[in-house]
């Protein structure tokens, strides 16, 4: 069972995206936002969301820590990994113990052992028929995760999905596709910014993301818009 | 729609952002890159050429037979004025090249007393810290370029380096792309890409496309591959500065 605290918690979280919808918002800080309340929520030590780009290629969008190890080990899930399984099956793919990966995984399940991960949830990101991305789940301890914590995680990535696809409509038309790509695309500028960064203040990659986000929420700004400003030197910050 | 902002009353300003157009719709015909100059400039002749630390030393584009001439000689005797731009990183003006000839260069003025030339003007191609090439002009009659002229063939200079830098980066696309450890690799590497293209733009204060340009271009000089090249970079191993002007390189 949920217990209280972790019903309020549940409450709150959904609470904060559905607030965050309904305003202008940016896609990719939503679904930091995201992650960083599954690790909160569920007991999990990681997560992450990757998006199919133009080319069908599953890519980190978001994740719990910038450490590079951590978005290899999704990069592997998607390439050959539950991760990629639950893209293409459109269902949640459950790997309670990582040692028990089947060979054509053995990539991934050796950087997860590397990095002391023992089971991995993948979560589809649906549109109807469609599946654009999913959100994963990777645990230190071997195991299930509770029936409740699937049906909430499954609700989280339907909100990832929501925010994905509505963030432009407001404003203009765009089709499925191009909204993935400009979610994509915006993580690329954040990429880019957080480079900027890490020269300007001698930071590391980790930390200029944190700098990047604590600006733009100081400062009431959109996260793109800040990693914008940032590459085109229009913005110091 | 280059046509039409030619025609009447367009000032000269306009005359050279209609050629960084021009310049740039050549992309992949970078053998006309000649066209858009000798239309936009009070010259006879045009020429753009790849040589110095990281590009063979090739014409990749000449208007007519003495431009292109004037590139051949350059390369073979290793001096004139389209070295002296590239070292110095300044534009190299002989406004009248056969009766001033220039001293540095003994063997090239020796070599072009019985051609055609009035005035020789050379601009190097540059694109932050990599010395890629230059562009070559010629006139019949001695000419003197203004320094408003000098300013705008310098900024055309820029767009024609990208494009020149671009097209080596693209005939060798193959090479680059060969780090293929797998396409994972490739996909969580370029995520590193961005991220050291943020420290080069901001080292370099260019634009993110130009940083990305300069990586290729140092990953193509140095033999090495993109992913390689970004982790040096994020771990501070690499940076780049841009090269500053040395010294006037006007004869007058």
């Amino acid at each position: 069972m949920i217990d209280g605290t972790r019903e309020d918690r549940l409450i709150d979280t959904f609470a904060t995206l559905a607030d965050t919808l309904v305003a202008d918002y940016d896609v990719v800080d939503l679904l930091q936002t995201l992650v960083e309340s599954c690790t909160d929520l569920f007991d999990i030590a990681a997560a992450g969301i990757l998006l199919a780009d133009a080319d069908g290629e599953l890519e980190v969008v978001a994740s719990t820590s910038e450490a590079s190890r951590l978005v290899e080990v999704m990069q592997l899930s998607a390439r050959a990994g539950p991760c990629v399984e639950c893209f293409v099956t459109g269902a949640v793919v459950s790997l309670t113990d990582v040692e028990e990966s089947p060979p054509a995984w053995q990539r991934f399940r050796d950087s997860a052992r590397e990095q002391g991960f023992a089971a991995v949830f993948a979560i589809p990101l649906r549109l109807r028929e469609t599946t654009i991305g999913a959100l994963n789940l990777l645990s230190n301890v071997p195991g299930a995760l509770r029936q409740q914590d699937v049906r909430a995680s499954q609700a989280l990535a339907d909100v990832a999905t929501i925010g994905i696809l509505q963030e432009r409509t407001l404003r203009e038309s765009m089709s499925v596709r191009e909204q993935l790509t400009n979610a994509l695309t915006s993580r690329v500028v954040i990429e880019q910014a957080k480079g900027v960064l890490a020269h300007s203040r001698g930071v590391s990659m980790e930390e200029a993301f944190t700098l990047l986000r604590t600006y733009a929420r100081a400062n009431r700004l959109l996260l793109s818009s800040v990693a914008q400003g940032l590459v085109e030197q229009t913005l110091v910050i | 729609m280059v046509a039409t902002r030619i025609a009447g009353m367009t000032p000269m300003p306009d005359l050279f952002a209609v050629a960084a157009d021009a310049l740039n719709a050549l992309t992949g015909q970078e053998a006309r890159l000649y066209e858009p100059l000798l239309a936009a400039l009070p010259v006879d002749g045009a020429s753009v050429s790849t040589f110095g630390d990281i590009l063979a030393a090739e014409t990749i584009s000449a208007s007519d037979a003495q431009s292109f001439r004037l590139d051949e000689l350059q390369f073979d005797l290793g001096e004139g004025p389209c070295w002296d731009a590239l070292q110095t990183a300044a534009p190299v003006l002989e406004p009248d090249i056969r009766k001033r000839p220039n001293r540095t260069w003994p063997a090239f003025s020796e070599a072009i007393l019985a051609d055609d030339l009035g005035a020789v003007f050379a601009f190097p191609l540059i694109l932050g810290p990599l010395r890629i090439g230059a562009i070559d002009l010629y006139t019949n009659r001695p000419y003197r370029l203004s320094s408003q002229s000098v300013q705008q063939i310098s900024s055309l200079a820029t767009v024609v380096s990208r494009l020149v830098l671009s097209r080596a980066i693209r005939l060798s696309h193959t090479e680059i792309e060969n780090e293929t450890d797998s396409a994972t690799r490739q996909k969580f590497s370029r995520r590193e890409i961005h991220q050291a293209t943020g420290m080069v733009l901001a080292q370099l204060r260019i634009p993110a496309a130009d940083a990305l340009l300069v990586m290729q271009g140092h990953a193509f000089a140095a033999g090495r591959s993109m992913a390689e090249i970004a982790a040096e970079i994020i771990d501070r191993r690499l940076s780049f500065a841009v090269i500053e002007s040395q010294i006037e390189g006007s004869h007058d």
